[in-house]
């Protein structure tokens, strides 16, 4: 019986990169990262950066568990001190191409570290919603001239007609209202970026804020909300890492 | 100043352990570096689309429409009890009053049926009917175990959204193993 043929060498580690800090940046010992054995976290420094780094899983895909574990290790690296969140799935083929890559890409990473540092992110999107029908029956003359040609010859084709033209004025009351309570939180934000677009949203925005200042952000969302109830529902969401504010140049 | 309740139920906060409301934001925000693979990014384009609301369906104009046919403009227009209630003793001073005598009975009580579900609805009552402003989240949520009524408390925080067009997607994002 022949001997099997040699293994081939076995290709440089992959690792999958959760994000940048500083060097100076204390990693707490013990985090594991995504995949389904996960395997412990560690650093690769380069110059005055850091990557939060782990093996990368062999068949890595978006699950509920990955996403988690993803953003659970940003928020708690955002504990002491400010980090680069990465988007989720980035692999490097080896350690050797993230130092290098840190390298070359210091003085921006430098500058976005310096422009989250203290502060963080809060996503805030904005909904039609249905609490003012009677509104909307009142305002639209679309809407309340499809409601009276239902009522007078009801059926299927008619009642379509008649929740577009109420899907179309939702909207066009929410998008009212969302581009009042953009310009009022912008003004008390660091910075603000829309953010991709959500079906089913009419805004989607991420606002940088001191992280001192996350209660007093939170009080104008609750006032914004209470005041425009009737026409757009707001969901707040955060703190969240970083993920909008890692471009170097403001 | 409102009180917890009625502000968790106008904004809701959502923290950490939550990804509905943020997850463009992982998969699409975050820094890039070129010279990186991004892995499994089929799947997760696809993971994207099935976590979106799906808005724009007939199911929903229709719901619309009914709930549309429902508003009941009179009530509306006569904005304040009294004057409702003016209506009712069968005159009293306002002008609204005088008209709902004209108008007779039958108005007045359907305008005081409109208060009472104003009032149920604005104590967060049950109504069977799903007019809530929520029910058409509900309805993608649980299209499978639908409770019609409104649970204000306790609303949608999973992100599993079943408005999908290919029902084997889902599980991606909630699949738990």
């Amino acid at each position: 019986m022949t001997a099997p043929a040699p293994a081939p060498a076995p290709a440089p580690q992959s690792v999958y990169v959760y994000g940048v800090v500083r060097a100076s940046h204390a990693v707490p010992p013990g985090r594991t990262g995504v995949g389904e054995r996960p395997a412990p976290v560690r650093t690769v420094r380069a110059g005055a950066l850091a990557a939060v780094i782990s093996d990368a899983p062999a068949r890595l895909r978006a699950k509920r568990r990955d996403l988690l574990a993803h953003q659970d290790l940003a928020l708690t690296l955002g504990r002491d001190g400010p980090v680069l969140p990465m988007r989720f799935g980035m692999v490097a083929p080896d350690e050797e191409s993230v130092r290098r890559q840190l390298l070359c890409t210091q003085n921006d990473c430098l500058a976005a570290l310096e422009r989250v540092d203290g502060r963080v992110e809060m996503n805030l999107k904005a909904l039609p919603t249905e609490a003012d029908l009677g509104a909307l029956v009142r305002e639209d003359p679309e809407v309340s001239r499809l409601r009276t040609a239902t009522r007078r010859a009801p059926g299927y084709e008619a009642s379509v007609r008649l929740g577009e033209a109420v899907a179309r004025g939702l909207k066009r009351r929410a998008v009212a209202a969302a581009a009042t309570v953009l310009a009022e939180l912008s003004a008390v934000a660091d910075a603000t970026v829309h953010g991709p677009e959500v079906e089913g949203c009419v805004l989607n925005a991420s606002f940088l804020l001191d992280r001192r200042e996350q209660r007093r952000f939170e009080g104008a969302v609750e006032r914004l909300a209470t005041a425009h109830r009737d026409r757009a529902e707001l969901r707040l969401t955060g703190p969240l890492p970083c993920y909008s504010f890692t471009e170097g140049r403001v | 100043m409102p009180t917890g309740t009625y502000t968790e139920e106008v904004v809701r906060i959502q923290r950490t352990g939550t990804l509905y409301d943020c997850l463009e934001l992982i998969l699409d925000r975050g820094m890039v570096i070129d010279v990186f693979i991004r892995v499994s990014l089929v799947g997760i384009e696809i993971l994207k689309i099935d976590a979106r609301i799906v808005v724009a369906s007939v199911d929903t104009y229709l719901r619309f429409a009914e709930a549309c046919n429902r508003v009941d403009l009179e009530f509306d227009r006569s904005k304040t009890v009294p004057e409702l209630l003016g209506g009712m003793a069968g005159g009293g001073g306002s002008p609204a009053g005088r008209m709902a005598t004209g108008l007779g009975k039958k108005k007045a009580k359907k305008a005081v049926a409109g208060v009472g579900e104003k009032v149920k609805r604005a104590v967060g009552a049950g109504e069977g009917d799903g007019e809530g402003e929520q029910g058409e989240r509900e309805e993608r949520e649980e299209r499978e175990s639908r409770p019609r009524r409104r649970t204000a408390p306790t609303r949608r925080r999973s992100a599993s959204a079943s408005g999908s067009s290919d029902p084997s997607e889902p599980s991606e994002l909630s699949e738990e193993d």
